[in-house]
């Protein structure tokens, strides 16, 4: 299995903002180098539904993909929270993924202690896990 | 007229890897257009059968959302920045 490091201080950062944002979706980016986090960028959800589904604000990916280019970094992964299911990509999320080179990172905030996990979503919707250390 | 076009995501697949590429139009037609004749199918990607910008593609002309400018009828000036992001969405 595909693995990388997820630095415990962006882990608790995403899940802080699952936290503040249920019952709705939270979202944001994870930017880094070589493929390694170094930060998490928090995004608006601005889906009309966002209780059970996400859109990242345009023009904010606009300026965190501008802000990374400054910075040297790269997209390494996106992050979205699941208030009330499991921490795997819901077919919404595999038929909306365009971003085949990201990990894609849920939290799930259904039991007490949330779930974090990573996967990759290839453009035929096909689910591969990464495991973040 | 020459500008540069970024695809962050899945379009690069469109244009043979390639996430920065040069291009010329004096609208968004016009550039999307040289960069089909280039990477074939790079159009269907990016606009729908009805020829409007497919919803999950946002495009940005230097600071300008081009939905708001005009659409496909946005002007490019000449060595301006076109980003065309994929929406970044999903659901429980």
């Amino acid at each position: 299995m595909e693995r990388i490091a997820l630095p415990r201080a962006i882990r608790e950062e995403i899940v802080a903002h699952a936290r503040a944002s249920a019952p709705n979706e939270a979202c944001g980016l994870i930017a880094g180098r070589d493929g390694t986090p170094v930060r998490a960028i928090r995004c608006a959800n601005v889906h009309e539904t966002p209780t059970t589904r996400y859109r990242i604000e345009p023009r904010e990916q606009l300026q965190a993909f501008r802000a990374m280019d400054d910075r040297s970094e790269e997209l390494v992964a996106i992050y979205h929270s699941h208030p009330a299911s499991q921490a795997y990509p819901s077919p919404t999320d595999r038929a909306e993924a365009h971003y085949p080179d990201a990990v894609y990172i849920l939290v799930s905030l259904r039991t007490d202690e949330p779930e974090v996990r990573g996967f990759r979503i290839a453009a035929d919707g096909i689910v591969r896990e990464v495991a973040l250390d | 007229m020459a500008v540069t076009v970024r695809l962050p995501g899945a379009l690069r697949d469109a244009t043979g890897g390639k996430t920065k590429l040069e291009a010329s139009g004096g609208t968004l037609a016009d550039v999307i257009a040289d960069i089909d004749r280039r990477h074939p199918g790079f159009r269907g990607r990016v606009l729908d059968e009805g020829g409007k910008l497919r919803t999950y593609v946002n495009v940005y002309i230097g600071e300008d959302d081009a939905r708001a400018n005009g659409g496909l009828a946005a002007p490019v000036p000449e060595g301006s920045e076109v980003m065309v992001i994929p929406a970044m969405a999903g659901g429980t």
